[in-house]
C-alpha cells in the first residue's frame, strides 16, 4: 500500500500542476475577455464572432477542466479536452508564425504578452508532455480504477 | 470508457458554457460581436478630419512606418515602445481633445490595441479608431 502511495505521488503533483496551470490561466482571461478576443483575432483564422463566443467560453472550460485534474472527477473527459485545447493551440501558434504574423498568444494575459516564439513553444510542448504523459498513465490503467 | 470518456467531456463542455454565458451577458455592453471595434468607437477619415484642430491624431505602426510618411502633425505611439513613448503623448493630449488612432490598414490590430490601452491604462476617454487606417487616408489626402 505504502509503495503505491508512492508510486502515485509524483503523478499527483503533475495533475496539481497542470491542473493549476489551466485554472490561472483561464482565470486571467475571464478577467479580461475583451483582450483575449483581440489576441484570437491576431490568429486570422476565425471570424470575429466565433472569436469572441470563444473568449467567453474557453477560460471557464480551461478551469473546470483543470479543476477536474485536481478533484480527480471527470479526470479523463477533462484531460481528453486539454490535450485538445493544447494540441489546436500549437498549430494555430506555428501556423502563424508561419504565415509572419506577429502575435501575442493570450495563454496568460499580459503575464505572457513579451514572450517570445520559442518561449511560447516550449511551455506548450511542455504542457502537451505532461498531459500525455498523465492521459498514458490512464489509459495504461494504473489509475483507472480512481480516475474514470 | 470510450463512452465514459465522450459523456464526460460533454458534462465539462456543458458547466463551462453556463458561467460563459453569464459572462457574456455581463460584458454585452464591452464588447461587440460585430466587430473588432465598437461602431462607436470607429471614426471616419471625413469625419475626423472635421475635427480639425480639436483631434489628436496617433500613428500607431512601427516607427520606420511612421519615419516614411504619416498624417501631418501625428504622434508616434506605438505598443513597441509604449512606456518610452506615452509621456511625450500626454504632455501634448488635453481632455478637451479627441484622440485619432491609426495603423496601417482595415485589418490591422495595433490601433485597436493602442486605443483601448489609452482608454483602459491612461484612463482617457473620447479615443477613437480610425476606419481603414492610412491607407484609407491617403485615399482621400488629395
Amino acid at each position: 500500500m505504502a509503495q503505491n502511495t508512492q508510486v502515485k505521488f509524483p503523478w499527483r503533483v503533475v495533475d496539481l500542476i497542470v491542473g493549476a496551470i489551466f485554472i490561472y490561466a483561464g482565470a486571467i482571461k475571464v478577467l479580461d475577455p475583451v483582450l483575449f478576443a483581440n489576441d484570437i483575432d491576431n490568429y486570422k483564422i476565425l471570424p470575429w464572432t466565433i472569436g469572441v463566443g470563444l473568449a467567453f467560453y474557453l477560460p471557464w472550460l480551461e478551469m473546470f477542466c483543470g479543476l477536474a485534474l485536481i478533484v480527480r472527477r471527470l479526470y479523463f473527459g477533462g484531460l481528453s479536452i486539454l490535450i485538445a485545447l493544447v494540441a489546436v493551440f500549437l498549430v494555430a501558434t506555428i501556423a502563424a508564425k508561419v504565415r509572419g504574423l506577429d502575435i501575442t498568444c493570450g495563454c496568460f494575459g499580459h503575464v505572457s504578452q513579451n514572450w517570445n516564439f520559442p518561449a511560447h513553444l516550449a511551455l506548450d510542448l511542455a504542457i502537451l508532455g505532461a498531459l500525455l504523459a498523465l492521459s498514458f498513465r490512464v489509459v495504461s490503467g494504473d489509475r483507472l480504477q480512481n480516475a474514470v | 470508457m470510450k463512452s465514459s470518456l465522450v459523456r464526460q467531456a460533454l458534462i465539462l463542455a456543458a458547466l463551462a458554457f453556463v458561467p460563459a454565458l453569464g459572462e457574456a451577458i455581463y460584458f454585452r455592453d464591452k464588447i461587440s460581436w460585430e466587430s473588432p471595434v465598437a461602431a462607436s468607437e470607429m471614426v471616419t477619415v471625413d469625419r475626423s478630419r472635421a475635427w480639425g484642430d480639436n483631434a489628436i491624431w496617433v500613428d500607431a505602426r512601427p516607427e520606420e512606418e511612421f519615419d516614411r510618411d504619416h498624417v501631418p502633425n501625428a504622434l508616434l505611439l506605438n505598443e513597441d515602445r509604449w512606456n518610452d513613448l506615452l509621456p511625450s503623448f500626454l504632455e501634448k493630449w488635453s481632455p478637451k481633445k479627441k484622440v485619432v488612432v491609426y495603423c496601417s490598414s482595415q485589418s490591422c490590430n495595433a490601433s485597436r490595441e493602442v486605443a483601448r490601452r489609452l482608454r483602459g491604462e491612461a484612463q482617457l476617454k473620447n479615443v477613437f479608431v480610425l476606419q481603414g487606417g492610412w491607407e484609407e487616408w491617403l485615399k482621400t489626402r488629395k
